[in-house]
């Protein structure tokens, strides 16, 4: 809370221009600008650095690459026709979104009610928040290696399943397809928990009570309070669990190399397959095409919310 | 919640409904409560299980839930450090030289940036924040390549460099959330009283960032030491302890994954024990407000 009036106060227009201490400076050309934020541009200029050459250079080349032929330089497509004939890289395109799309709904409405019982006053709140925070304090390798134990053959999911008599016997679970979707998801979201609900909490707790007064005195029950009031409010808390974690679950690579290896492949894993059978321009465009599944999913997930928000107004 | 409203709907009749509704309401509430409890604990419980299990044991066809007959044969094997001793300083040295050059070159950066005026600031925040949308794979590959070919591999300064690019926009989000906490009228009277910037920056800003300064280190340590994608890429001969768990969950030796795990996950356990109040009221309040 002291942080937020700390930095509305940082951003108060008295202190609008300059940085630290520095009066107000009519000298507006260029190098008068360089000469007055020497100190300011010697301490960015490091970190831009660093990643304008490890990052976004990186990036650039990926993406020249994968037009590239690997062994004449041509110019062409034939890295993502190789790529898209290739049932590997399909069922890799198929369980990446299948596990996103998964695990994400999941994570937000499993998150979205450990919050709400969060945010309630009741006897053992602090121990069973820090229970629910424990998978944060798990590596995300370790992860996927605890859940080994359990989805595996002779794991604890199939012995659960046949003690309830639900199957005869057990599950084959890592195989490609919705099974193997599924129990990767699963790691996820016991992985993943934690974040959202502390990013969902967070905004939970910043809704004002005043707000519910309100709508206690306009008379609005439970339902129509949490769909008008409590929702609009905590949106951008949703916005921003749902972003980064479907960017992280697109990404997927540790969970599902420990989980499925080869049997289960994703976006991620093709890429790396590819780089170590020296196709690395094949391998490139398959990085490209991750990247435009991310980029895709979070223009339009914006473009909805916001064309629907403007609906509202 | 939604139980706790039918709950009404059903006893308005009574003028004691909202002791009913309490009831029911509590008890909906405590059930999942127990069960999450339950979804949450039972894997950190089966990994430290098989890790005093027999190969046969944590191979059975019907596993048991009890811990039987423990043996402590895989923790012996594991404290005689011949397989784990290397693995363990690379992950320990890479993660600690990444912590402190995240701190180095984010944190100057990031003070500077929390002191531009708004409008200049918050596209630069966007634009730190949005790198996470490059996948580590599309990075990965032209820098495993160059860095092979300046003989890179196989080094911890190497698995360092490569993890600043993950780490430093992490780490850059933090700093800027906790440099503009820090009240600019400290700075401005420093200032009136003579100092110059470098003295204000060391004297007065160093001092108040360093709660802030400690937590980005510790998330950059975490980045580091649970890093397996960028180890798999330039670690080819050598291997940390993400990498070393991953060998062997895929040779099946499944009671060394465990007791590897375990190791792996008591230093992240007690620094995410130390980070849990400032997840919550510092950086991630600061965050959702954008």
């Amino acid at each position: 809370m002291a942080q937020g009036v700390a930095t509305v106060q940082a951003q108060s227009p008295g202190t609008g221009d300059g940085f630290a201490g520095e009066p107000y400076s009519p000298d507006r050309s260029m190098w008068g600008k360089v000469k007055k934020y020497r100190l300011e541009i010697i301490m960015v200029l490091p970190f831009v650095v660093y990643l304008v050459f490890f990052m976004f250079y990186p990036v650039a080349e990926s993406i020249v690459r994968s037009f590239l032929n690997q062994n004449t330089n041509e110019v062409t497509l034939d890295n993502y026709r190789t790529i898209m004939n290739r049932s590997q890289f399909n069922d890799a395109f198929v369980n990446t979104i299948g596990i996103t799309a998964i695990g994400v709904t999941l994570q937000m409405l499993i998150g979205l009610g450990i919050a709400f019982m969060l945010s309630r006053e009741f006897h053992g709140r602090g121990i069973f928040r820090s229970i629910v925070l424990i998978p944060m304090g798990v590596p995300t390798i370790v992860a996927g290696a605890a859940m080994l134990y359990i989805v595996g053959f002779n794991g604890y999911l199939n012995r659960f399943l046949m003690d309830v008599g639900l199957v005869d016997i057990p599950v084959y679970w890592q195989q490609s397809g919705i099974r193997g979707m599924f129990i990767i998801a699963l790691a996820d979201i016991w992985k993943a928990l934690p974040l959202v609900v502390l990013i969902l909490l967070a905004g939970l707790e910043s809704i004002p009570g005043d707000v519910y007064e309100a709508a206690d005195v306009d008379g609005a029950g439970g339902w129509r309070k949490f769909r008008d009031v409590t929702l609009p409010l905590l949106m951008p808390a949703i916005t921003m669990a749902l972003i980064l974690r479907a960017i992280d679950a697109f990404r997927i690579f540790d969970i599902a190399m420990v989980l499925g290896g080869q049997a289960i492949p994703v976006m991620s894993s093709f890429v790396y397959t590819e780089y170590r059978a020296q196709n690395v321009n094949l391998a490139s465009a398959a990085a490209v095409i991750l990247l435009l599944m991310i980029v895709v999913f979070v223009i339009a997930y914006f473009f909805l919310v916001e064309r629907r928000g403007g609906d509202e107004k | 919640m939604s139980s706790a409203e039918v709950a009404v709907t059903t006893s308005d009749q009574r003028p004691a409904g909202s002791r009913r509704r309490f009831k029911v309401g509590t008890f909906v509430f405590w059930f999942f409560a127990a069960l999450v409890t339950l979804l949450v604990l039972f894997p950190v419980y089966i990994l430290i299980k098989t890790s005093v299990s027999t190969l046969a044991q944590a191979t059975a066809p019907r596993p048991s839930y009890m811990i039987e007959n423990p043996t402590f044969d895989n923790w012996d094997r594991l404290a005689q450090w011949s397989v784990v001793g290397d693995p363990l300083m690379h992950s320990l040295t890479v993660a600690t030289g990444t912590a402190i050059l995240a701190i180095l070159l984010a944190a100057p950066f990031s003070y500077v940036i929390a002191r531009m005026p708004g409008n200049y600031q918050y596209p630069i925040i966007l634009a730190v924040l949005f790198t996470r949308m490059f996948p580590e794979v599309i990075i990965a590959t032209p820098i495993a390549e160059r860095f092979f070919s300046w003989g890179l591999n196989d080094t911890d300064p190497g698995l360092i460099l490569a993890h600043l690019i993950r780490t430093l926009p992490l780490a850059a989000w933090i700093l800027i959330g906790s440099f503009q906490a820090i009240p600019i009228d400290l700075e401005e009277s420093s200032s009136v009283d003579g100092a110059g910037k470098l003295t204000t920056l060391r004297r007065v800003v160093m001092p108040l960032a360093l709660p802030g300064i400690a937590v980005a280190a510790m998330f950059a340590w975490l980045d580091s030491w649970n890093d397996l994608l960028y180890a798999i890429y330039l670690f080819v001969t050598e291997d940390t302890l993400p990498l070393l768990t991953y060998y062997y969950s895929n040779r099946g030796n499944v009671t060394d994954v465990a007791t590897f795990s375990v190791l792996m996950t008591i230093p992240v356990f007690i620094i995410t024990l130390f980070l849990q109040r400032y997840i919550q009221s510092g950086t991630l309040s600061g965050a959702v407000k954008g």
